[in-house]
């Protein structure tokens, strides 16, 4: 009952909606989840909800698997160093707030050391520890000779590497060519444009969270909400057929899921206006283009009128207009999934002739 | 603690932490490394060096009990006897040995002399040529020069070296006449240890010694292990790499590591010796030794992979044995594995990888059986297998079936042919666990009527051969036992002892009272090939009141409930609703199907439904019927290849219980086709079609086996049995045989002859054929198998005739011929005798008194062997002189003596001077003057 419970609710959905309304509250109340009782609290009830799921045979059997450890390993990592950012953050905005700048900036933390063997020398302590970490996880999880591979007997379900899966996730929204090529490479360009783009002294050397508010959240959106999370339901959500299966659900390669998709052409030519396709392509995904276009384009001026325009004062043109782009760009993959689940929307353009599909 | 200044941390404590870790990691390298030195094979192999050090153990014991003690201190002794007398003529011995010494040592600096001589002598003869072929005629005076000087040098050197060796023979020679009988007693000692020195030094080797372990330590196990990976590289078969096929490589034998060695054959495996290491596989005398043939060629499975229990894709037999694996190995399915391995009780099937085309395999006997089961049940009808096209359907023709049965015995037996006949080979499509539901069942029923109507509506008028005017049924079930037909059938009420023949080529006779027409079984007893053309019931000649008084016989047995059932009327609103949902509006809407209904007589839908049955049940694919042309494909999916089939493409319904293998769906689909339609929900004109034929298990078992062995393999040409052009001719007469099921009868060759057996005398049964193809002469042959004619008067079983087609006739006497590598034809020309070889021979035939036996054309007593006269056109020359030699060499059972027993002795004193061949020549020649020249009447044919 329970389980049914949570498999319906682990759907891409609601999961995806309570990750997100999770992420806001964080945002607006990093007092609370920064404070250490809700880490305990967060601690003590994840490691007891996951201890009582691990009794589950079918969650233990895909949580089991060799190449699904790293990303339990991940989880942990992630969420600590999250938590321990904003707790470390929220500690010394109320010292800043109070006028004693932060914890870093005390006098005693201030003092200068040598760098060997302060630094060298435990850098040579973590690569052992590593080492000893790697052996013992290559003796328990041996690489997998596998059989020769058959072009006609493909695995079932066909899974990237581990740290591609928020993209392959990607691609149930997105035209491959976009989710492959054009989003990486943005997520590429952007994290390479990031320290031009954000010049901000603020924050260098300490921990804060309100004098960065902005540009945290921002960036822990994407990275939190958009590929961690993604590769949680590309690794443990997805089964055969990529289809959905809740975390208790039995991957059944039979399992049928009617998805019947439409272009926003036909939502609007033929359900709104009930006439058919127009032959010529563009006027066919006229509204497509507009949407698209005002999206890109018209929308930006509203926004730098409603909260922008300090930001193009500070940044200068060319670093604000970057930076709506890419928060365009990543806006792009909720609305698109939100869209694809509540109006069964397959393309905004739908363009196969030209291989272009938004 | 206070901290020094630039420091961040105690730099002692730093050094501990940094020690704890170099710790660690110092333990987890040597973990990794036992980890990967440990391998669960190398267990097996030190394990195995202790049962080879016990069995080796034990054979030495034994050896050593069976030396003779007394033997051996008397060889001692002389041995030290021959040492003392050695020892008083030290001083000889002394000075030849120095001797010896001394000319090896000369020996040797002349080979050095010689070999820098002849090294220059060749270097300038190289020069010299050279020169010569540049034209430099000076340089090449000047080279010759040097090289015959060297040239000369060289000769002289080879000469002194001969003189040397010749003076060292002579000292070896006189060494060794001095120590000759020490020699010969060293030797005498030595040959009564022999084997158990042999077998002591073999025992060493599987002792743990220190150089052992040494070998075997980790790091420097690379060098010379003893523990090692052993393999197999099979060119013989492939593995399928998918985009290329490289050789198989088997390492099985890094555990199973006795496998080709005698004297483990009471060891559990791993350690077992192959149990049929001499004939069929693994021994080098076998006829598939390991080196060649490898293992996973006919077990299937993953031969190059030795990393666990589990890699290989070992297969459990049953479900006890996958208990104790699990409990042992915690063996587990193989995952995507293609070709596991076989169960063991399988394995058989794999032969059929190689040897294509093949009706018979030897040593195979499970899977011939299978394949004899594949073919007496039909599978090929339904389902296509290749090589076996050549096959008629495995039905009977229904092209004029009126004249045989009625529609209500026709409707009865469609609807459930067990109830009617117990054995029988028809399938029950109807009444099965997918079909019975009430609703399913009315519409089943309308069907059966519907393709009733249509058969009896195809069929052809028929006009019997011959009328039943009613036959004495005791003098008919004689003639069923006495005259041959219990080769091909079972038959109710006759004695056990011809049933238990078990023929099974022919329909079990039972109720044939409540099934046929009197007239047309008359007439089809008489000549069958009146009613059917390409029947292969053969004409046993029967005489008007034989065949009536069988018919009486067979019309007596009746199946008084079967007769009794009336089957239901036909439901036309169902027949309707079947062609109008099933059938017309499958391409087309319901107005439209309704439309085309009502444009059809109420016969032509009846008719129609009829006909569309037949195809949807695929009844046309084992019986002729008009109206539908032999190119139709077979109902069922092809069979070729799906011992290869992966699991994955298998239909397992909601059946969670039957095991997710391919043999697991095979077992139950045989067992009950229809059980994969339950619990799905599937319209009326989707459930299963594969009808069920109540098999029994081991009939299961054994259909397995050949169903198994089609797999998908690219067995490289090398590999495959490649038939000999007589091999060949012999394979397509085979199949003639065995569609004519001429080994019903007859034992050919050591197979077959069921019918022979149930005689108590052979003799007096159907005759073995052996080496057929050298007894007989071709167109003796030719004619007879035509023109049959009695040879055996005595034997009250009767060679039938057949209606054999002509390339059929030209098969079977190729077949045989073939088959003992003879010519086709033999020049007799005309007996030629030597000088009282004539008058020798009438001894013989007086004296050996053949008459009292061969009577036909001597004397007027009952015959109890063929008529020699015949024999002439009858028998191939050199193989009268082969039964002659030694009768009971190729008929066991005879009742010819064996007079020259096998050719030893002299059969008749002082004849032609006691030599037993030129005794059998001169008989030979007597039987040929005497033969006739023309074949005897043949037996009136119907």
């Amino acid at each position: 009952m329970i389980k049914e419970f949570i498999n319906y609710l682990s759907s891409p959905l609601y999961s995806f909606t309570g990750v997100m309304a999770f992420f806001f509250f964080t945002v607006k109340r990093p007092d609370i989840v920064g404070s250490k009782k809700f880490g305990l609290f967060s601690l003590v009830s994840i490691l007891v909800i996951f201890g009582w799921m691990l009794a589950d045979p079918v969650f233990f059997s895909v949580i089991s698997l060799p190449d699904n450890i790293p990303i339990i390993i991940l989880n942990a990592v992630v969420l600590w160093s999250w938590w321990f950012a904003i707790h470390k953050g929220v500690e010394n905005d109320k010292r800043i707030a109070a006028g004693e700048g932060p914890l870093e900036g005390t006098p005693e933390n201030r003092e200068k050391v040598w760098a060997w063997p302060n630094l060298v020398y435990t850098e040579l302590f973590a690569g052992i520890a590593c080492t000893v970490f790697l052996i013992v996880w290559a003796i328990f999880f041996k690489a997998p000779l596998e059989e020769p591979a058959n072009p006609t007997w493909a695995p079932n379900p066909a899974k990237a590497p581990w740290y591609f899966l928020g993209l392959q996730e990607m691609l149930v929204y997105f035209d491959p060519w976009m989710a492959g090529v054009v989003l990486p490479g943005i997520i590429l360009v952007g994290l390479i444009l990031l320290p031009f783009i954000d010049t901000n002294p603020k924050g260098n050397g300490y921990y804060t969270f309100a004098e960065r508010k902005f540009a945290i959240s921002g960036f822990m959106f994407g990275w939190i909400v958009l590929w961690i999370f993604l590769i949680q339901v590309g690794t443990f959500l997805r089964g055969p057929n990529w289809t959905f299966y809740g975390p208790f659900e039995y991957w059944d390669a039979h399992k049928v899921v009617a998805e019947n998709n439409i272009n926003l052409s036909e939502i609007m030519w033929i359900k709104v206006f009930n006439m058919g396709l127009p032959k010529n392509i563009i006027l066919r995904e006229i509204f497509g283009i507009i949407l698209t276009g005002f999206y890109l384009v018209g929308i930006v001026p509203l926004i730098t009128k409603k909260w922008g325009h300090k930001f193009l004062k500070d940044m200068g043109t060319v670093r604000y207009y970057l930076l709506i782009f890419l928060i365009l760009s990543a806006a792009s993959l909720p609305i698109k999934m939100y869209l694809r689940w509540f109006i069964n929307l397959k393309y905004i353009v739908a363009m196969p002739e030209f291989e272009l599909n938004l | 603690m206070k901290r020094e200044p630039g420091m961040a941390y105690n730099i002692s404590n730093l050094n501990k932490v940094f020690a704890v870790l170099s710790v660690l990691l110092l333990l987890t390298v040597i973990w990794v490394v036992l980890d990967d030195y440990i391998r669960p094979w190398k267990a097996v192999q030190v394990k195995a060096m202790d049962i080879e050090n016990q069995v080796t153990a034990l054979k030495v014991k034994e050896v050593e009990g069976t030396i003779d003690t007394s033997k051996l201190s008397a060889a001692k002794e002389e041995l030290v006897q021959a040492e003392k007398a050695l020892e008083e003529n030290e001083l000889a011995t002394r000075k030849i040995k120095q001797k010896i010494t001394d000319v090896e040592n000369r020996i040797y600096v002349q080979n050095m002399y010689n070999g820098v001589q002849g090294s220059q002598s060749g270097e300038w003869q190289f020069k010299y040529e050279h020169a010569l072929s540049a034209k430099h005629f000076d340089e090449a005076k000047k080279y010759k020069k040097t090289f015959d000087e060297y040239k000369a040098r060289e000769n002289a050197g080879r000469d002194k070296l001969k003189a040397l060796t010749g003076e060292l023979d002579g000292y070896t020679a006189e060494l060794k006449k001095l120590e000759e009988a020490k020699t010969v007693a060293e030797k005498n000692v030595k040959s009564i240890v022999a084997d158990r020195d042999r077998l002591v030094a073999s025992l060493a080797r599987t002792e743990k010694s220190p150089l052992w372990a040494l070998r075997n330590a980790p790091f420097i196990d690379f060098l010379d292990p003893t523990i090692k990976i052993r393999q197999y590289v099979i060119l013989n078969d492939n593995s399928d790499m998918y985009f290329q096929q490289i050789p198989k490589i088997d390492r099985c034998t890094t555990c199973h590591v006795f496998i080709d060695r005698t004297g483990y054959e009471d060891q559990p495996n791993p350690y077992k010796t192959h149990p049929k290491l001499d004939t069929l596989a693994v021994g080098v005398n076998s006829a598939h030794p390991i080196k060649d043939f490898g293992c996973t060629s006919c077990h299937g499975g993953v031969g190059d992979r030795v990393h666990d229990f589990n890699s290989p894709a070992h297969i459990p037999q049953n479900e006890a044995q996958k208990k104790d694996w699990i409990a042992k190995y915690h063996w587990h399915e193989p995952h995507k594995v293609p070709q596991p391995m076989l169960p063991l009780q399988y394995s058989e099937g794999m032969c059929i990888k190689c040897h294509k085309g093949v009706e018979r395999i030897p040593l195979a006997d499970k899977l011939n059986k299978g394949k004899e089961l594949t073919e007496t049940y039909g599978c090929y009808g339904c389902h296509k297998i290749e090589g076996w096209d050549h096959l008629e359907k495995p039905g009977p023709s229904l092209e004029k079936i009126t004249a045989k049965t009625n529609k209500e015995w026709m409707k009865n037996w469609i609807w459930s042919p067990h109830s009617f006949n117990p054995k029988s080979k028809m399938p029950a499509f109807f009444m099965q666990a997918n079909n019975s539901a009430p609703a399913y069942m009315k519409k089943n029923e309308a069907e059966v009527n519907a393709m009733v109507e249509y058969l009896a509506h195809q069929a052809k008028p028929y006009k019997p051969y011959a009328p039943y005017k009613g036959g004495n049924t005791a003098k008919g079930k004689e003639l069923i036992e006495k005259v041959g037909c219990v080769g091909c059938h079972m038959v109710e009420g006759i004695d056990d002892k011809w049933n238990a023949v078990g023929a099974r080529k022919g329909t079990y006779l039972t109720g044939t009272g409540s099934k046929v027409d009197p007239d047309w079984l008359v007439s089809w007893l008489k000549k069958p090939n009146h009613y059917q053309e390409d029947t292969i019931m053969p004409s046993f000649r029967l005489t008007d009141q034989e065949a009536n008084d069988i018919a009486a016989y067979l019309l007596n047995l009746k199946n008084e409930a079967f007769a009794g059932l009336t089957f239901p009327e036909l439901n036309k609103k169902l027949r309707d609703e079947i062609l109008v949902q099933d059938y017309f509006s499958a391409f087309d809407t319901l107005d439209t199907a309704k439309k085309k209904l009502e444009g059809l007589s109420d016969e032509e839908r009846t008719l129609e439904l009829g006909r569309r049955s037949i195809s949807k049940y695929g009844c046309y694919s084992c019986h002729n019927i008009n109206g539908f042309s032999a190119e139709l494909p077979p109902i069922g999916p092809e069979l070729t290849k799906v011992g290869s089939k992966p699991v994955e493409q298998f239909g397992f319904g909601q059946q969670k219980q039957v095991p997710k293998t391919r043999q697991g769906w095979i077992a139950q689909h045989l067992k009950q086709p229809s059980i994969w339609d339950l619990g799905v929900p599937k319209p009326f004109k989707d459930l299963n079609k594969m009808p069920n034929f109540y098999l029994q298990d081991w009939e299961i078992e054994s259909i397995m086996v050949h169903l198994l062995g089609l797999v998908d393999a690219k067995v490289p040409l090398r590999g495959q049995k490649i038939l000999s052009a007589n091999e060949k001719i012999a394979e397509d007469g085979k199949k003639v045989v065995n569609k004519f099921n001429c080994q019903g009868c007859h034992n050919i060759d050591g197979n077959g002859g069921e019918l022979s057996k149930a005689f108590e005398d052979p003799n007096y049964g159907p005759p073995w054929l052996v080496k057929q193809g050298h007894r007989v002469q071709t167109d003796w042959f030719n004619n007879f198998l035509q023109n049959v004619h009695t040879i055996r008067p005595y034997v009250e079983v009767r060679m039938p005739s057949f209606n054999y087609s002509n390339e059929e006739l030209n098969k079977i006497v190729a077949y045989f011929q073939a088959d003992s590598d003879q010519p086709t034809f033999e020049n007799l020309g005309k007996v030629e005798w030597e000088a009282g070889e004539r008058e020798a021979a009438m001894k013989l035939w007086n004296e050996l008194a053949c008459t009292t036996c061969h009577t036909i054309g001597f004397t007027k007593d009952e015959a109890q062997a063929p008529a020699l006269k015949d024999a002439k056109l009858r028998l191939r020359p050199s193989w009268i002189e082969k039964w002659l030699t030694n009768p009971t060499a190729i008929m066991p059972y005879t009742s010819m003596p064996n007079f020259w027993e096998g050719g030893t002795i002299s059969a008749s004193e002082g004849v032609l001077e006691d030599d037993p061949k030129r005794q059998i020549r001169a008989l030979r020649k007597l039987i040929q003057e005497w033969g006739n020249s023309s074949y005897p009447t043949p037996l009136s044919k119907n």
